[in-house]
């Protein structure tokens, strides 16, 4: 067999034996990450917010992700109206990828999408 | 020379091949051609992949020495055809099998025209035949390149690339093709259609390349996709 080919077909099996393992895996602590790019995917923004804001937004109703426990050190990860969100004065906005902003937030506001088409 | 008058003359001194029944142009310039007047604005690679059927391998190389014209086999990889002139790009050939795993890959062993079988190209369609530079260039149908491009594992820059070129046929695909995209996922096996829902969330996330489609203006578009695979199979987010 041609060495690149021969190659190339063992790297894509070798992927593939990973990828089945991720997959075994989702639901256990490796799949976190799969688990908290699906919250951030619905998320139109996202703001670092103070923890006693956090714990406010949760005082009023606003669902905590349970992803966020499944981080070390753990966040708070709450959506929440844009409206109210405005009214944290402290909200810092933190672009929506995994990047260090994002993860060294505390605690994160999220707003959703206004409409999904 | 500009890359899509490059794009067009390798198109048009492929022709013996891309004419071949069966044969398609795959990869990431599909997104170039279907753009409105193959306007040809995504920065992809310097090079046209053409799907070669393993059942329409034979015939394709019949159709070899008229392409030696333009192109000749690479030394170090004989499915690769370097072009005799800068002003056209390389061909690649890769061989698609209907009946494969899309997560396998195989080689059609051949001295003259070997082909890496994709298994994720088994999950490509011929869609419609466009007429560029004097040839007609059948091109796969946009549900089932988009599944392919989402259900392949992707690392690196040249992965989050492919998922920009994903975000391309997204943006161009109408109700018809979601349903058929639908449809074709429904068939995945659960690892797969993971998978497919993985790329989704890490192209939500990417941040913009030069000359390729902004993601952040289309978030909402790809959570809604996600939903609707989600609904496909009556998983909950």
């Amino acid at each position: 067999m041609n060495p690149s080919f021969d190659r190339r077909i063992r790297e894509r099996r070798a992927r593939a034996l990973v990828r089945s393992w991720d997959y075994r895996q989702r639901r256990h602590a490796r799949g976190v990450w799969f688990r908290l790019r699906r919250v951030l995917a619905d998320a139109s923004a996202a703001f670092a917010i103070p923890a006693d804001e956090a714990r406010t937004l949760i005082a009023e109703g606003h669902r905590a992700e349970p992803v966020g426990r499944e981080l070390e050190p753990p966040k708070v990860i709450v959506f929440a109206p844009a409206e109210r969100v405005a009214q944290i004065a402290s909200a810092r906005a933190v672009p929506l990828r995994l990047g260090r902003d994002l993860l060294e937030a505390e605690s994160l506001a999220l707003t959703r999408f206004e409409t999904i088409p | 020379m500009a890359f899509r008058d490059r794009l067009l003359a390798t198109i048009r001194a492929a022709r013996p091949v891309l004419e071949e029944p069966g044969v398609l142009v795959v990869g990431s310039e599909v997104p170039n051609l279907l753009e409105p007047g193959a306007a040809s604005t995504l920065v992809v690679s310097l090079d046209l992949d053409i799907g070669v059927p393993v059942a329409r391998h034979a015939a394709v190389k019949q159709r070899l020495p008229d392409l030696a014209v333009g192109f000749r086999p690479s030394p170090e990889e004989s499915s690769v055809w370097t072009p005799r002139s800068p002003d056209l790009l390389e061909v690649n050939f890769v061989g698609m099998d209907p009946a494969q795993d899309p997560a396998d890959a195989y080689v059609l062993e051949d001295d003259q025209l070997p082909l890496l079988v994709f298994g994720a190209l088994s999950l490509v369609a011929p869609g419609a035949e466009i007429e560029l530079a004097g040839t007609r260039v059948r091109v796969p149908r946009p549900a089932g390149l988009l599944l392919e491009k989402l259900v392949t594992d992707r690392t690196g820059e040249k992965g989050d690339r492919d998922l920009l070129v994903a975000l391309g046929l997204l943006m161009t695909a109408g109700p018809a093709d979601f349903d058929e995209l639908d449809a074709a996922y429904r068939q995945l096996r659960p690892e797969l259609r993971h998978a497919v829902r993985s790329n989704l969330t890490v192209l939500s996330l990417l941040e913009p390349r030069t000359g390729m489609p902004d993601p952040r203006p289309r978030r909402s578009t790809v959570a809604a996709v996600l939903r609707r695979l989600e609904g496909v199979e009556g998983v909950v987010p």
